[in-house]
């Protein structure tokens, strides 16, 4: 049966009745309407659905909903702005490091969680950083080259 | 599909009493990231879960030259990769964890949870082995120490008995001189269960022969094991190619592999060899030669940078 | 770079990214519409066998559960990916593969529809099967079509388990191989690949109260699958609405109708929206993978590297339907060379295993490994350079194509050229290291390709299109638009796709829709203008043929002050006689324009494990006009590395006895990742199409080819084996080190004989 479950997503504390088998994942996706993480595989495989808890990268189809309540939980449509893209985001656009655009999101993730533990990252820290999201588009090459364009842009704006 | 009811202790002996209620109708979680896939698959259809993510006093790695090092049961791996004390002390442990899936499942799974689903393939598991860890169990009646090597007891089985948490693990403070490193054969640098995971840790004495040597391997049997033909060829020999090409070939006599979608048996046998080979040479090596850098083991604990 | 042009040959941003890059972009799984249930399926647990008892009682009864459908709830009508209908949506009767859906719940959520899935209550009666495609071809095997013969579109008599052939010939084959110098004979084999994209099939229906059917789709080809939606439920296609979502990757895979049946005829059964997602496992286990392919080839050779005879067998699995044509051209058994003789047969043959599914370019990276690992082996047979073996038999213009059609200008020895001196060949190297080359063809696709464009009163134009975008086609067609119209990027929107709005056009696939699609854009671009023209010559009081039109503004020839901008025109259209304008261009084929890549690969091998490692790997290809370097770029680079997953890593394997799907995962069917790859490198040679628009010719297709053959090729070069099975694992390199690597068995003899050829 649903129970109550507060989460606290992208800063703000949201209610929410939840099932108990529910996975964060199915909990953003279908309770709290945040659809940005996907679900590619359900199987911790595919790195699709990774959001921060508590600012480290993490699949959200393998936690147990229930499991989230005390932790800060920030998704894809939790970093951009107002005033615009996060400098990972942009770096995504501008590089061109996206293609179909479904592991997005969760790479853009990976990639955030990293940087900010890792301000200034070797090119091969960044690939194996990434080594839980695949892609099937990109080959990579841009995503890793948008990566690096993030941390400096983020070290030089610091 | 089989649902259940979601419970969530706030210490080890309220989980305890969870278990004790329920039985074998409770399964325990810690990072949870075996559990919901293999209860999507019906694999497993507990009636209750119980959560151990919010049991305070869990998530602590301490070191001292006494006691060696403990890991508390809700570490993960990434911890256990990220820690200076461990990479360098524990260099097997380091390559082991960071071979382990890919950053955002390590930042769950816990390194107590990889013992008790009791893969053959973990791959902290033959890092633990060779690092000879000790297991802290309790239970309603009390807590006992149990050698890792007697936890394993065949694929997703373990010695515990219904009611037990393992709670911490202890991995003794390795001898002067010591050295080790896990490898992992997989076709990809991440995100796959090993075909072969070998690990050695050795200490070199003061006549410059073995004066330790634990071997384990992963994913040729239906357990992690150890290698003790294998050691026993070593100790208190010098590290010489021969001596290494032999107990690796020792090792590989003793690893039962299976064929399957990832491998043939044969093969892991073959492969069970190169990395024993491997692994120890590195790790008398290094003994001596003072440790690796985290970026030269990250690349050596997959196989396919070597 | 520099460039004639004002849009073109500069990188834009995709004109999704923004969606994308914060969450926005809606999928078909985030469609999520008011009392919308969930659907789930049940699959077969046979691969061959009479369905004998199929209970949903206890389903259907179960609380939530809305509705339960089997096959017999569809009409009585097969369908197909071409001509021949082979196939049920849903089996009434008999199951062909493992994992086949034989029911679909509706219930209130999920978890509801996964429990009555459980209380399905199904007995089946064994049928004889085969799963083996060698042995399916042989007399006493089990059929898999018992009553082929009898089905719609089945035009000719084949035997035993063949669905399809396809020949060419030319020249005097048989009198070549004896006038040859040498002649060198293989067999290849290449293994089943999934085409890995990241989204699930998945789909929303939903029935409008007028009853009209609505899809939310993952689709390349919505009006394809409105047509096939509209023939397996016997509704007219006009009573359906498909909407194409984001589509989150489809490599083919989405070409064509999936399960998309199901949701809809739930919807109009229940009149809810019914949502299905697969999961990953069904992914795998239901919807259409590549096959495997085992190729044999034969040439005749002149000791000075001439090929004058080809022989090529092959043998595509085709698995329980034909799900897709299972070779996109007989021509690539010759590859980029000229071959005066040779005699090409491609057979598909039926067994009791998943249907096999299209997937970037069918077939043609299986013959494209077989083509140059043997053009490799040729070179090595006569002692000549790999690399001059290639230029001397590589085409030229002016050469007739396999189809027949003249080959035109192209930069196929540049690509050449450029991996030469970019890998530095030939190179002494250290042990275990080598260096392997491969050519790639392809030519740019064709096909129904329509476009709208319509210019709004502020200057700015909507460009309505109905092909999915896959490639970053929109960002593309918005550039050649702007090009032709004079205008910048910004100015034009491209409108997302729906049957019920965007012109009718053919699925996105085969790299057709930069070039034809691409070219419709252009032309219809092209009519905007000559409208916008006339609407001057009105205005300023000139003949048209006194006009002139440049950056977006017509002006006097003869007094260039004088004219009126883009925008200006655009206004003064609203309230012109005329009306606002619209441009529109269509077209169904276009002419033959091939598509040629070179690529290098650097390897290291491990000689104890087998495992290789590639250390670079190199792509130069011809791609014509780069209408967005960036992401023709993004294409090459994304190619080589399902390429280089193929080559090395991606296996997805089958049970001998049932044909199960034995890898169904992203665990254990293992797709490349970040750190698994060299560093991309690039050589983009522009050589413009005679017909692209603005010179383009097609991208995506050509670099996946190549790497099987060139990594095989530089493993050869490194450790002196030749690995001739994909994918070149560590176990399968190790044993070919030891002297294991058995030769693949093929018995050519009895397929000429079955032709009446005599042996030689």
């Amino acid at each position: 049966m649903k129970q109550p479950l507060t989460l606290t997503i992208n800063g703000e504390s949201r209610l929410m009745l939840v099932e108990p088998y529910y996975s964060l994942l199915d909990c953003l996706r279908d309770e709290a309407q945040l659809t940005g993480a996907k679900k590619g595989c359900d199987e911790g495989d595919c790195g699709a659905c990774t959001v921060l808890m508590d600012g480290k990268p993490v699949t959200s189809c393998l936690i147990l909903a229930h499991s989230a309540h005390d932790c800060d939980i920030t998704t894809i449509e939790g970093l951009a702005t107002v005033d615009g893209l996060s400098p990972v985001q942009k770096a995504f656009v501008e590089h061109g490091g996206l293609q179909c655009g479904f592991c997005i999101p969760g790479l853009i993730m990976s990639a955030t969680g990293f940087l900010q533990a890792n301000p200034d990252p070797t090119e091969e820290d960044v690939r194996f950083a990434i080594g839980g999201n695949l892609c099937r588009c990109t080959g990579y090459a841009r995503v890793v080259e948008a990566v690096m364009a993030a941390a400096q842009e983020m070290r030089e704006g610091r | 599909m089989a649902r259940f009811d979601y419970l969530e202790p706030h210490s080890v002996d309220e989980a305890l009493g969870m278990l004790e209620k329920h039985g074998t109708a409770a399964r325990l979680v810690a990072g949870s990231t075996d559990f919901l896939v293999r209860w999507r698959t019906g694999f497993w259809r507990p009636e209750v879960v119980v959560c151990m993510q919010h049991v305070p006093g869990l998530d602590r790695i301490d070191f001292n030259d006494d006691d060696g090092l403990s890991i508390g049961a809700m570490v993960t791996v990434q911890d256990i990769e990220q820690s200076d004390t461990v990479r360098a002390r524990y260099p097997a442990l380091a390559a082991g964890a960071t071979a382990f899936a890919g950053v955002q499942v390590r930042n769950l799974a816990t390194v107590v949870g990889n013992i008790c689903n009791a893969s053959p393939a973990g791959d902290t598991l033959p890092a633990l082995l060779a690092h000879d860890a000790q297991c802290r169990i309790v239970s309603s009646s009390g807590e006992r120490w149990l050698p890792l090597t007697e936890v394993f007891v065949g694929p997703g089985q373990t010695a515990l008995a219904a009611g037990e948490i393992m709670t911490e693990l202890r991995l003794p403070t390795p001898a002067p001189n010591s050295g080790g490193l896990y490898i992992k054969h997989s076709p990809r640098g991440a995100m796959d269960i090993s075909a072969v995971g070998v690990a050695s840790v050795v200490s070199i004495g003061p006549d410059g022969a073995f004066s330790s040597v634990r071997i384990a391997l992963g994913a040729v049997a239906p357990t992690p094991m150890r290698a003790p033909g294998a050691e026993g060829r070593l100790v208190g020999q010098p590290p010489t190619d021969q001596n290494i090409a032999e107990a690796a070939r020792l090792a590989a006599q003793a690893a039962r592999p299976i064929a399957d979608v990832r491998s043939g048996a044969e093969y892991r046998r073959e492969i069970a060899q190169v990395l024993t080979e491997r692994t120890l040479r590195h790790a008398a090596a290094t003994a001596v030669g003072g440790a690796t850098d985290f970026e030269d083991i990250r690349r050596l604990a997959v196989q396919t940078a070597w | 770079m520099t460039t004639q042009f004002k849009v073109l040959e500069r990188n834009h941003p995709r004109v999704d990214a923004y969606d994308k890059v914060t969450g926005r972009a809606t999928y078909a799984s985030d469609v999520y519409l008011p009392g919308m249930l969930a659907c789930k399926l049940l699959p077969s647990t046979r691969n061959h066998a009479r369905i004998v008892r199929l209970d949903t009682s206890k389903a259907a009864s179960h609380p939530g559960v809305r509705c339960v459908i089997t096959g017999t709830d569809f009409p009585d009508i097969r369908f197909g990916s071409g001509a021949l209908r082979d196939r049920y949506i849903m089996p009434r009767e008999v199951v062909n593969f493992v994992g086949e859906p034989i029911a679909a719940v509706a219930a209130d959520d999920e978890a509801t529809a996964l429990e009555a899935i459980e209380l399905i209550e199904v007995e089946y009666e064994d049928l004889p099967s085969v799963v083996n495609p060698l042995s399916a071809m042989g007399t006493g095997a089990a059929t898999v079509h018992p009553e082929l013969e009898d089905y719609e579109g089945y035009g000719f008599t084949l035997g035993h388990n063949v669905s399809t052939l396809l020949d060419a010939d030319r020249g005097d084959v048989d009198q070549a191989f004896k006038d040859a110098d040498a002649v060198v004979e293989d067999v290849y084999r290449s293994q089943g690949i999934n085409q890995g994209f990241l989204e699930p099939m998945a789909c929303v229906a939903d029935v409008e109260p007028n009853g009209r059917l609505v899809v939310y789709a993952s689709t390349q080809g919505p009006y394809q699958i409105r047509a096939s939606l509209a023939g397996v439920l016997e509704i007219p296609v006009s009573r359906i609405r498909v909407v194409a979502m984001e589509l989150g990757g489809g490599f083919g895979a989405k070409l064509r109708l999936t399960f998309e049946a199901f949701p809809a005829l739930l919807a109009m059964k229940t009149g809810r929206p019914v949502k299905l997602v697969n999961t990953r496992e069904e992914v795998f286990t239901m919807n259409g993978p590549r096959l495997p392919v085992t190729n044999y080839i034969r040439s005749g050779v002149m000791r000075d590297g001439t090929i004058v005879a080809r022989e090529a067998y092959t043998i595509f699995d085709v698995g329980a339907y034909l799900g897709a044509g299972p070779n996109s051209g007989i021509g690539h058994g010759i590859g980029a060379y000229r071959v005066p003789n040779y005699r090409l047969r491609s057979y598909g043959v039926y067994t009791n295993k998943i249907y096999v599914g299209s997937y970037r370019a069918s077939g043609v990276a299986d013959m494209t490994f077989a083509v140059e690992s043997h053009m490799d082996r040729i070179a090595h047979e006569l002692g000549l350079d790999p690399y001059d073996l290639r230029v001397k038999n590589a085409l030229r213009e002016g050469d007739v194509s396999v189809s027949g059609a003249v080959v035109p200008t192209n930069g196929l020895m540049e690509t050449l050229e450029a991996i030469k001196e970019k890998i530095d060949w030939p190179r002494d190297l250290e042990d275990g290291h080598g260096l392997g080359l491969a050519l790639c063809e392809w030519r740019s696709g064709s096909g129904p390709s329509t476009a709208a464009i319509s210019v709004n009163d502020d200057g700015t134009v909507s460009l309505l299109t109905g092909s999915v975008d896959i490639s970053g086609s929109d960002t593309s067609l918005a550039a050649i638009a702007a090009e032709a119209l004079g205008i910048p990027m910004e100015k034009v929107v491209v409108a997302k796709r729906d049957t019920d709005l965007a012109p009718y056009t053919g699925q996105s696939g085969g790299s057709r829709i930069v070039y034809s699609q691409g070219t419709a854009v252009q032309r219809a671009a092209e009519d905007i203008v000559q409208k916008l023209m006339a609407l001057a010559a009105d205005r300023l009081g000139v003949p048209e043929d006194a006009l002139g039109c440049e950056d977006g503004r017509v002006y006097v020839m003869d007094n260039e002050p004088q004219g009126l901008t883009f925008t200006q025109l655009a206004a003064a259209s609203i309230t012109s006689r005329g009306g606002p304008i619209i441009g529109t261009a269509s077209l169904s084929s276009m002419p033959y324009t091939p598509v040629f890549a070179a690529q290098a690969a650097e390897v290291k091998v491990d000689r104890e494990t087998g495992q290789v490692r590639v250390l670079r790997y190199i792509q130069a290809q011809d791609v014509g006009t780069a209408i967005n370097p960036m992401a023709v770029e993004g294409q090459l680079d994304g190619g080589v590395v399902q390429g280089i997953g193929r080559a090395l890593t991606e296996d997805q394997q089958f049970d001998p006895e049932t044909g199960a799907v034995r890898n169904p995962s992203f665990a254990s069917y293992l797709m490349p990742l970040a750190m698994d790859l060299p560093e991309s490198e690039i050589v983009l040679i522009n050589v413009p199409a005679p017909d692209g628009p603005f010179g383009a010719r097609a991208v995506a297709e050509p670099p996946g080819f190549g790497p099987p053959a060139a990594i095989a090729n530089a493993v050869y070069d490194a450790v002196g084996v030749r690995v001739k099975e994909l994918p070149l694992s560590g176990e399968r390199v190790l044993a070919a080190l030891n002297g294991q690597n058995a030769d693949i068995d093929f018995d050519v003899e009895a397929l000429r004989r079955a032709e009446g050829i005599a042996a030689d």
